[in-house]
């Protein structure tokens, strides 16, 4: 009887005991859990934060872009108003003549020709091309294509950079500074 | 009857004009035209007409170019000793430019014609140097 009652206390003692460990153990998950929700909800704000920051600098940066493409807008009138310069640099082709006396000559008649090709490649890109364009068609079939374009223009104060002539092929590499005052002349 | 100091001044005028005169002798106007045409990339022609003035020019002397000379008074021989300087100039002053360009059945064609239009040019001979400047 006597062994039975101390047995009895003790599997009750027993028992109290695991009670406070599952206790504890409960308490140290919660904890856990809780430590766990306060990182995720400090991770939020963070991300919540970073999104605010991302949103206000592609708010500052299309305000910057249209900006910039307001101000290339006033330079465009600018350059045409208070007479910058614009840098125009084309390149002319020419080819010597097949009849020529020596290779001097046929150096001198391309480089002449080169020019006349940078002087037209100039005008071109100052003043503008015109062009007329013919097809004639006959039974679905096209007869005829023409393409015609013409330049009229003055080109005065153009540099020669650089010549090179390679296989009878002269090549001028030509430049000119254009100002608004050139135009009102 | 003259002081002497009126026979000085008078001969100080006697010689500045026949100072200015002097130079101014050697001065005169020439009309010159360029022109050159370019078919297909090769030069077909060239043409620089020289002509000295047969009546006075109007303008004042622009951009100047200064030629070297060997007591030379014959600006088309001045020319001929240094040509490529001279069209160098000339392009300068600025050239017209006209270009006709033509693709039948996408086969291309062009004729760029390059022209000074006939400018009256003021040239000064000295014994070294020739200076050349068109009037305007």
């Amino acid at each position: 009887m006597k062994y039975s009652i101390l047995i009895a206390t003790l599997l009750s003692v027993s028992t109290l005991f695991s009670a406070d460990v599952v206790q504890t153990t409960d308490a140290i998950v919660i904890q856990q859990t809780n430590a766990e929700l306060a990182k995720v909800k400090a991770q939020l704000a963070l991300a919540e934060q970073e999104n605010q920051i991302v949103t206000q600098e592609l708010a500052q940066r299309e305000e910057e872009l249209a900006a910039a493409a307001s101000a290339s807008d006033a330079a465009k009138e600018e350059v045409l108003k208070e007479n910058k310069t614009i840098h125009i640099s084309v390149v002319g082709q020419g080819v010597a003549p097949m009849n020529t006396y020596s290779p001097a000559q046929a150096y001198a008649l391309a480089k002449r020709a080169a020019i006349a090709d940078a002087y037209r490649a100039i005008a071109e890109k100052v003043k503008g091309v015109r062009i007329d364009g013919q097809d004639t068609i006959k039974n679905m079939m096209v007869q005829r294509s023409t393409i015609r374009t013409y330049v009229q223009a003055m080109v005065k104060n153009a540099d020669i950079v650089e010549t090179t002539f390679k296989e009878g092929l002269c090549e001028v590499e030509m430049e000119i500074l254009i100002s608004h005052s050139d135009f009102a002349q | 009857m003259r002081s002497r100091n009126g026979n000085f001044n008078f001969s100080l005028r006697l010689c500045t004009i026949i100072l200015f005169n002097s130079l101014a002798l050697s001065a005169s106007e020439y009309l010159i035209s360029y022109k050159y045409v370019v078919k297909d990339a090769t030069l077909y022609n060239e043409t620089l007409l020289v002509s000295k003035a047969m009546t006075k020019c109007e303008g004042n002397p622009q951009e100047e170019f200064i030629l070297q000379n060997n007591s030379e008074e014959n600006l088309k021989k001045l020319i001929s000793k240094n040509p490529e300087e001279f069209l160098e100039y000339i392009h300068k002053l600025g050239l017209h430019v006209n270009h006709d360009e033509k693709t039948i059945n996408l086969q291309n064609s062009y004729t760029t014609i390059l022209t000074l239009k006939t400018t009256c040019f003021k040239v000064d001979f000295n014994d070294n140097f020739a200076t050349i400047a068109p009037l305007k």
